[in-house]
């Protein structure tokens, strides 16, 4: 049986249930039914032996194209629940009527199905339903984490950067009209270069929470940027047309940034290359060195990559061979 | 965004105090784009980030405002260096246009020379960008081997260069002679096979269109 997807696939129903054959049969049966004298409808019978092994086929079939584990089996226990009754309705209704005996299988069948989850997975359904919840909460922790990063980023450059730079561009006009008191213009000067030299620690602090172009301009850039301060030699591949959730954008740029220091620092002479595409739903990032290889993907700072991009659900490889360069490689669901 | 206001202020009172008149203020990129289209002025300064985002929505006035005004002379202030919007502005054009990192306004001397550079039709990079470009040309292709020729002190000769400074405040910068500096330029110059300009103006050009030229392969 082959699996179609979630779509009807007319032609396969009347392959599949040997359609033909059962209806020239059927037929068949009208005629001779007819010819003996049109009787008691008997051939509505043999219509019912072969509309249940029908029933039962496609039954299955649905439930098999349910997602895998135990939801799928109590969709086969449902939808062959429901080819029962209803072969004991056709029963019922075909002979006449009369006492509703089929009530009892009904009852039976959907007693069975409500127990089921109980009788048979004791305390599955809750785990689903906590890991559901568990994996929603965690993903909203990350997003929070990302965008609060930003923000102090934004914050630390837009407040008290500017307020520093504002204080230190007084400080510069002061000493310039301090001109003919050079002893207090030193000191003024002294005070500009120390708020001077507060911004630059301001700015590289700011960059390590979150690189600024990354909040501006998303992974591409921000990645082509990470390329032209590297030592080694970096091609950036890649084109996304939209900005990814800021948690899967910082996870992306530092598995490049992390992998890119890495070839620097273990394979200076080498050329590297970062691809960044979108397959389906899920970001691709590979960062390829054509160093001597060798590296040890236990080391601790693809562990903590590794940690960074499993958090949300994604997987991380490293694949380095003596002499033919190593390559990570990470994919990331977007949601 | 009250720490922003404080900024500008304090530029505007800085800019008069040198002789340099503010025609007029805006918060925003449109309020940029009005005033550049009713004033008319020979130069805006602008900060990289700008209300509602605070993302790169200064660079992005800046560039529409160059392409409404193509004689506009812009000068671009960040808090930060970023490579990716040096060769943006330099894309849309190497004369009067300058990125700078917003600290250098303290350094009031050299700020306001490079303001009136910037609105005179020449360039004014910060010295991280242009050590970022130089850095980056360093590794790639062509460029390397002739950039590599170099020596430590004609490169910090080109650096000062690119950044737009004249032969006379290169030799104050690096405390050499006026002679010094000329003999670095020509060896610069013949090493990086430019032929040389007649003045400052087309050097700088030249230069930055041999690093952006290299940039782009």
């Amino acid at each position: 049986m082959t699996d179609h997807g979630h779509e009807i696939d007319w032609r396969s129903v009347t392959r599949g249930a040997a359609f033909v054959p059962s209806l020239v049969l059927l037929t068949a049966l009208v005629v001779i039914w007819a010819a003996t004298g049109a009787d008691y409808f008997w051939p509505m019978w043999a219509a019912l032996g072969l509309a249940i092994p029908t029933g039962l086929w496609y039954a299955v079939r649905w439930a098999r194209l349910r997602p895998k584990g135990g939801g799928r089996w109590y969709a086969m226990q449902a939808s062959v629940s429901v080819v029962l009754v209803a072969t004991c309705l056709a029963v019922w209704a075909m002979s006449g009527g009369g006492f509703f005996w089929p009530i009892f299988p009904f009852v039976a069948l959907s007693v069975a199905l409500a127990l089921n989850p109980l009788a048979f997975r004791p305390g599955q359904r809750k785990l689903e339903v906590r890991v559901d919840e568990l994996t929603r909460t965690r993903s909203g922790a990350l997003d929070v984490q990302a965008s609060e990063l930003r923000r102090i980023e934004r914050d630390l450059h837009d407040g008290a950067q500017a307020r520093l730079v504002a204080l230190s561009m007084q400080l510069g006009r002061a000493e310039e009209r301090l001109a003919d008191h050079p002893d207090s213009a030193a000191l003024v000067r002294q005070a500009r270069e120390e708020a001077t030299a507060a911004i630059r620690e301001l700015r590289d602090l700011a960059r390590g929470i979150a690189p600024p172009v990354l909040a501006d301009r998303g992974l591409v850039a921000a990645v082509e940027s990470l390329a032209s301060r590297s030592t080694v030699n970096v091609e950036v591949v890649g084109h996304l047309d939209h900005r990814l959730p800021p948690v899967v954008e910082t996870a992306a740029y530092f598995v490049a940034a992390e992998s890119l220091t890495n070839v620097a620092k273990h394979a200076p002479g080498a050329s590297a290359r970062v691809t960044l595409h979108l397959d389906g739903a899920m970001l691709v990032v590979e960062v390829a060195d054509n160093g001597p290889g060798g590296a040890n993907p236990a080391g601790s700072g693809l562990t903590g990559l590794k940690q960074r991009v499993e958090a949300l659900d994604g997987r991380l490889e490293v694949h380095s061979v003596a002499r033919e360069g190593t390559v990570v490689w990470a994919v990331l669901p977007c949601e | 965004m009250e720490d922003q206001a404080l900024l500008r202020e304090g530029m505007v009172a800085l800019l008069a105090e040198n002789g340099i008149e503010v025609v007029a203020q805006a918060d925003d990129g449109p309020g940029l784009l009005r005033i550049v289209d009713g004033h008319q002025p020979e130069l805006a300064i602008c900060d990289v980030r700008l209300p509602p985002t605070f993302t790169d929505e200064g660079i992005r006035a800046a560039l529409e405002a160059r392409r409404r005004h193509p004689d506009l002379a812009i000068l671009v202030l960040s808090a930060y260096v970023e490579p990716v919007y040096t060769a943006e502005l330099l894309a849309a054009g190497q004369s009067g246009v300058g990125y700078l990192l917003k600290e250098r306004v303290s350094e009031v001397r050299t700020f306001v020379d490079s303001v009136k550079r910037v609105a005179a039709g020449g360039t004014a990079l910060d010295r991280e960008v242009v050590s970022a470009l130089i850095a980056d040309r360093d590794r790639s292709g062509d460029g390397a081997a002739r950039l590599g020729a170099l020596t430590p002190r004609e490169r910090e000769t080109l650096e000062l260069i690119a950044q737009g400074r004249t032969n006379a405040a290169i030799a104050r910068e690096m405390v050499v002679t006026l002679g010094a500096v000329e003999k670095h330029v020509s060896n610069i110059f013949a090493k990086l096979d430019l032929p040389a300009g007649d003045d400052d103006h087309r050097r700088v050009l030249a230069v930055l269109a041999y690093l952006r030229a290299t940039t782009a392969q």
